[in-house]
């Protein structure tokens, strides 16, 4: 009995030390072993299944890369319960907003120092521009690396504009034609409106307007998505909102509150000939092969072409186990993985430029030529604005344009109310929300 | 579940005082014992899940939080920006009141009416009550979605049927005059669970009484309003307070139907505590601002329940006779 009770004891002091020794090293690994990085995205099964097969090709002895097998559903959710259980994986995808607010409360590993003064070609100067800019904090830091880039523009319905007499959209094209094909192609053959722009009309708005007011020689909506210092809405931006308001009230475009979950199927059955929206949408076309012909043109301009900036990327916890094994997989993932992915599901050009050529030659075999052209002229725009605050109270200028800016739009309320919306934006900046 | 001091002890009240120090004997003291540990779960469980949150969340109410670093105390602070900055919160507490005040005496007037079908005998009664109940055991994500589908202004069945008929055609959801009632026309098919109850009731009542009514020469309408109204009416009140508590904490239609829009239309409080506790993808969770959202609603609702529960004596029947 005695001898059964020294066993057991035995057992269970084996069982504990093993338990000590794997408890809260989901990424880690022993002293002896290779350490292990995780890594999770918010990709779709089909996309995880390429990276996973393109990470397994990753090889270092003391290195060991683990893609987690979650849903890509509500991954703000399991972000941010992640987040509180301070459990995040080594390297998580993340938008740009997401790095900022993160960076800020010192939450992430500074990744500045080592994309700046890395070895080889992975440094901060083979990455777009812009992204390598909009992913500093006021103070310099880089919480993360950014990935993917998301251009945006229009996609049209060809064989609608060939059936109503239009020209096509193109490069140059500009906002009062946009209007008026929009105009002219709206309650026609099951189609009700000419344009669906939510970009335009959600909470996003003000800042895509900006696009109409920078392009006209005017003031953006905000001096800096990041680090605002204030926000105005000058004569061009009035006028551009004018001329929107006016396109909703004659039932061209559609209005706030229109609901745009399914514009994407709606666009391929040919019931909505105009939308704003982005690149990603080629990959979807590509696999569901709409019945029309296609195709995606930049935004209009008045007088300078200007687009949209947004990317995503890949961001790390402060507690990542072991820094350099992690930055070893992140430029793995930058330099070699996109090569994998993205020829069988070309959602977005990578933001490491060296890395792009296999996205634009999967563009290319497709027959997708206005995608690659958009989305290359988008890459080089001279002006840019960004898609909305990544500040920590951007949720608050989201319900301030809900209640103001919106009723402008639904003509409830006249555009000259748009400065009192713009000084209740300069109270949440000064005020830091 | 208490007993009787008599069954406890097995003696009388005096005899029991007398006896012992604390006026009990030994069983009496391990009845007590099991008799705490069979509630104890529950106790636990109130704790746990809702005593415990309930302080804790009062708490956050007043704190700057975001789940991602420390609580900061700011008294009111999170209170005050609701009652006067926030352009959400006022819209919330309106589109909370006109679901209310559109769902809860559709709900009971539909429930009773539909009760009272069914409570009549005819051939399939039986095949005619389950498929009125049926809505309410099928899955609520699944039939909602399927009613976005059907309330899509420009491809769904609803608009379809009505332009087929030559009829005016609707936005439903997505106009912001047609949206509330559009998710309360939702939430009404589910509308069996109320019915139920009130077959219950009706099934309840003594059938002397219409039979005397109709000796004296009642018609209908005399003996819906002088007998079954009456006789039913503290299951009205009943439903009155279920459906108003759970008319003020409505979630699942707005979110998946409209997600609060167009503009603050169908953002009901519960709406707009989520999105704050749970922005989407990239913003920061206002988890105290959110805490102090759901102490307003919380309040509402005692403040409701008790209002109706002291009015209910003006219109519900009791009966006071001795026995």
């Amino acid at each position: 009995m005695k001898r059964t009770m020294g066993v057991a004891a035995l057992a269970c002091a084996g069982l504990l030390v093993a338990t000590a020794c794997s408890s809260g090293s989901d990424s880690g690994g022993s002293s002896s072993g290779p350490v292990t990085v995780t890594v999770m995205t918010w990709e779709s099964a089909e996309t995880n299944v390429a990276i996973k097969k393109a990470l397994a090709d990753f090889k270092d002895d003391n290195v060991k890369v683990q893609l987690l097998d979650t849903p890509s559903g509500q991954y703000g959710d399991k972000l941010a319960s992640l987040t509180q259980a301070k459990k995040l994986p080594d390297l998580f995808w993340c938008g740009n907003d997401t790095e900022q607010q993160y960076t800020s409360q010192g939450l992430l590993v500074d990744w500045a120092d080592k994309i700046k003064n890395g070895d080889g070609d992975f440094k901060s100067d083979n990455f777009v521009p812009s992204a390598m800019e909009n992913w500093k904090t006021a103070d310099g830091q880089m919480g993360g690396l950014p990935s993917l880039m998301n251009t945006y523009g229009v996609w049209y319905n060809a064989d609608a504009f060939t059936a109503a007499g239009l020209t096509l959209p193109k490069a140059g094209w500009t906002w009062d034609e946009m209007y008026a094909d929009a105009a002219k192609l709206a309650n026609k053959n099951g189609v009700k409106y000419g344009l669906v722009a939510d970009n335009l009309t959600s909470g996003d708005g003000p800042f895509t307007m900006s696009m109409y007011s920078v392009s006209a020689g005017g003031a953006p909506f905000t001096d800096n998505v990041n680090h605002p210092t204030k926000a105005e809405a000058d004569d061009k931006y009035q006028e551009g909102v004018t001329k929107l308001v006016a396109a909703i009230k004659n039932g061209s475009v559609a209005p706030p509150g229109y609901d745009a979950a399914n514009v994407q199927s709606l666009f391929a059955a040919g019931k909505v000939p105009m939308t704003f929206g982005g690149q990603w949408l080629a990959a979807g076309f590509q696999t569901d092969k709409p019945k029309i012909k296609y195709g995606f043109a930049p935004f209009p301009q008045v007088q300078t072409p200007t687009t949209l900036y947004d990317s995503v990327g890949i961001c790390t916890p402060q507690y990542t186990k072991d820094q350099d094994a992690t930055f070893k997989v992140l430029q793995y993932i930058n330099t070699k993985v996109w090569d994998a992915v993205l020829p069988a599901s070309p959602v977005a050009p990578p933001a490491y430029t060296p890395a792009q050529t296999s996205y634009f030659d999967a563009l290319t075999k497709a027959q997708q030529p206005t995608v690659a052209d958009t989305v290359k002229a988008d890459l080089s725009a001279e002006k840019t604005v960004g898609v909305r605050f990544t500040t920590q109270w951007a949720q608050q200028v989201g319900d301030l344009t809900t209640a103001n800016y919106q009723p402008i739009l639904s003509g409830k309320k006249p555009v000259s109310d748009l400065p009192a919306y713009i000084d209740k934006i300069n109270g949440l900046i000064k005020q830091g929300g | 579940m208490t007993s009787s001091p008599e069954r406890i002890v097995g003696t009388s009240p005096v005899k029991q005082r007398r006896s012992g120090r604390g006026g009990m004997s030994r069983n009496a003291g391990s009845d007590v014992k099991a008799a705490y540990l069979f509630i104890a779960p529950a106790i636990i469980g109130f704790l746990v899940f809702v005593g415990y949150p309930l302080v804790r969340s009062f708490y956050l109410a007043l704190t700057k939080y975001n789940g991602l670093t420390d609580p900061v105390f700011i008294g009111l602070g999170n209170f005050r920006r609701l009652f006067t900055t926030d352009p959400a919160f006022w819209p919330a507490l309106k589109a909370t009141a006109y679901l209310v005040v559109l769902y809860v005496p559709l709900s009971l007037v539909l429930g009773l009416a539909l009760a009272m079908f069914l409570n009549q005998r005819f051939a399939g009664v039986r095949v005619v009550r389950t498929l009125a109940y049926l809505p309410v055991v099928l899955p609520a994500v699944a039939t909602i979605t399927l009613w976005k589908f059907i309330l899509d202004p420009q491809v769904g069945l609803l608009n379809t049927i009505l332009d087929r008929l030559g009829l005016p055609t609707s936005l439903w959801l997505q106009s912001p005059n047609t949206s509330m009632p559009s998710v309360v026309l939702v939430m009404l098919w589910g509308v069996g669970g109320t019915m139920i109850i009130f077959l219950a009731a009706l099934q309840s009542v003594p059938t002397e009484l219409y039979e005397a009514a109709r000796v004296d020469g009642a018609g209908s309408w005399a003996v819906f309003f002088r007998i079954t109204l009456p006789m039913i009416s503290p299951i009205v009140l009943l439903q009155v307070i279920l459906q108003t508590t759970a008319a003020l904490q409505t979630f699942n239609q707005p979110k998946i139907l409209t997600n609060g829009g167009p503009g603050f239309s169908t953002n009901v409080l519960m709406l707009s505590i989520y999105g704050n506790g749970f922005p989407t993808l990239g913003r920061i969770p206002q988890l105290g601002y959110a805490s102090a959202q759901v102490w307003v609603l919380f309040i509402i609702i005692i403040a409701v329940i008790a209002l109706t529960a002291k009015f209910s004596s003006l219109w519900t029947y009791s009966d006071n006779t001795s026995d």
